[in-house]
């Protein structure tokens, strides 16, 4: 059984249908990219498979294990990482502790033992210092440490959004446009973070737009028109496909 | 250190108050305690309301019900059933708390303005019901004769009866309340609700449960102001159905914002001005509530995040 699977995915919203009997399937250590025209239900799919929105039908399961129609903060605890398409950070927490909250709902503690501090709990918060330390290492971040995170750039949230969902160390990591609307030195950086996590042994599954984006690191492409999946395959053989390149440009 | 001395002035002020007010204004004294605790219990109920509109950022318009109620049990049980001050007072705050937590479960499927007017109509409908309810709370008859309450039992018994006597224990209920807002507040459960204020759909993804927080602050805030409730009740010793209507949001909302929403100080900051400054302005008694909208006015106008916001700022450059 795949490692993270979609078997016939249906969204409907107001009798519209958004995701119409999708199949995907992403196995362990893979980079897939998922593509498509602008409303072809990308951003939808990956609401339905984290939990933020109920599927019609259609299941999906995440290392055997049923997740359909779960909340999405238990998918979260399960493993699955995501970052949003409009840049998502908590503006009036610091950078630091943006990262410090993506780890402790995996770090299991009590209410009460959060009023009284306890002595494991003082450990748990060392060692998520330590790790949300080395993230902002790792994105260049750690100057703004304690500076809130509404005051970074656009290009520095999106970078902390990223770090942030590796807090928790997940083993699925589900990225919405990574690479949209930052500088083009900012892309390269995030394809270096991207390909590093990949070469670690991270699932990685993308949504992008940039096309330069996928072919250099996607090794699998999924095409989305119109909610239904019209094509799936390499990079190179997606980029000569018909289907693909009109459902892009049109005939 | 300083800080460790000043804290410890402060308190000891504080502690001291009763006797200070004696030497300084010697006929005012039961005035001007009678106005500190109601001071005290202002800004108690609204550090506890301010847990759930600063911290988890819900709009929350059902904090006088809680109130209500939990003035309601304390009188009820201390006049008609013969329990004492504090098994009265732990009722209330059990009864207030387990309330909110089941109107919460239908009202935290609602969002942002929807949760406002629900939590709204929970207050109104409370306060119809305390009013029209005459068997149980004798309605516009208020029930009245609500013991000053006693510490221990029996011989041992300390009653509170004297308006110092209540200003210690406005004083202690404050301390009490403080502490509770402070570990909620900050570190990894602070963490939390900040997350879930600031993006709720992110928080989820950081796998934090919106609802349980919400839930959590929405629960806390009511058993305090529950407490609370039953504090004043025993203090007026008077309890109407008036004393849990509307307007008592507008006055948590006025203390919150003005002293500044989300903060320790800023809410004691402003449950000071709230109960002080119309005293103080009661030496213009035709222009004092004129004068008082206008100052309010004023702060809002020049520190809109509130009055701790300005000491924030100065006592960064003072550091600077």
């Amino acid at each position: 059984m795949a490692f993270f699977a979609v078997h016939g995915l249906v969204k409907r919203f107001l009798g519209v249908t958004a995701i119409d009997r999708v199949d995907l399937t992403v196995e362990r250590g893979e980079l897939v990219a998922l593509i498509g025209p602008n409303g072809s239900g990308k951003t939808t799919l990956f609401n339905c498979v984290t939990g933020f929105m109920p599927a019609d039908a259609g299941r999906v399961t995440f290392r055997e294990r049923d997740v359909t129609g779960i909340a999405p903060h238990r998918i979260a605890r399960l493993g699955v990482g995501r970052t949003f398409q409009l840049v998502s950070v908590f503006s009036r927490l610091t950078v630091l502790d943006n990262l410090l909250v993506f780890l402790q709902q995996h770090q299991e503690d009590s209410v009460l033992g959060r009023l009284l501090r306890t002595a494991r709990l003082r450990r748990y918060e060392r060692e998520a210092l330590d790790r949300a330390h080395a993230l902002l290492a790792w994105v260049k971040l750690a100057d703004h440490a304690h500076a809130p995170a509404g005051t970074l750039s656009y290009g520095q949230r999106k970078l902390l959004a990223f770090a942030a969902a590796l807090m928790p160390n997940p083993e699925l990591i589900l990225l919405d446009e990574p690479a949209a609307a930052v500088n083009p030195t900012m892309i390269e950086t995030m394809k270096r973070h991207i390909l590093a996590l990949n070469r670690e042994g991270k699932t990685i599954l993308l949504v992008e737009h940039n096309m330069d984006v996928v072919m250099d690191l996607a090794q699998r492409v999924v095409v989305l028109d119109h909610g239904a999946k019209i094509a799936e395959g390499a990079p190179e053989a997606i980029r000569r496909d018909p289907r693909v390149i009109d459902a892009y440009f049109g005939r | 250190m300083r800080r460790a001395v000043a804290w410890g002035l402060g308190g000891a002020a504080l502690v001291a108050m009763p006797w200070l007010v004696r030497a300084v204004a010697p006929g005012q004294q039961r005035y001007v305690l009678h106005i500190l605790v109601f001071t005290g219990l202002f800004a108690a109920l609204a550090l506890s309301y301010d847990l759930v509109v600063g911290h988890v950022g819900s709009l929350s318009l059902a904090h006088p019900a809680f109130f209500g109620i939990g003035a309601y049990t304390a009188a009820l049980l201390a006049t008609r059933a013969g329990f004492t001050f504090l098994p009265d007072t732990l009722a209330a705050m059990i009864l207030a708390g387990l309330v909110a937590w089941l109107i919460g479960v239908p009202m935290f499927r609602l969002h942002e303005h929807a949760f406002a007017i629900g939590t709204l109509g929970f207050a109104m409908v409370t306060h119809i019901v305390a009013t029209n309810w005459v068997d149980l709370t004798r309605g516009p008859l208020c029930v009245t004769g609500i013991p000053r309450p006693a510490l221990g039992m029996g011989p041992v018994a300390i009653k509170l009866t004297s308006v110092p006597h209540y200003y210690w224990l406005a004083l202690a209920s404050l301390g009490l309340v403080a502490l509770l807002y402070h570990g909620l507040t900050t570190f990894r459960l602070g963490r939390a609700f900040h997350a879930v204020r600031d993006n709720e759909m992110l928080a989820a993804a950081a796998g934090i449960d919106p609802r349980r927080y919400r839930m959590l602050a929405f629960v806390v805030g009511a058993v305090v102001a529950g407490g609370i409730g039953a504090l004043y009740a025993h203090y007026i010793t008077v309890l109407c159905p008036e004393e849990m209507t509307v307007a008592l949001t507008i006055n948590l909302l006025v203390i919150v914002f003005i002293g500044g929403v989300g903060r320790l100080r800023g809410v004691v900051i402003g449950a000071v001005l709230f109960t002080v400054l119309p005293e103080i302005l009661r030496i213009a008694p035709t222009w004092r509530l004129v004068i008082y909208g206008g100052l309010l006015l004023a702060i809002v106008v020049r520190w809109p995040e509130g009055l701790e916001s300005a000491l924030r700022r100065s006592g960064r450059s003072r550091t600077a």
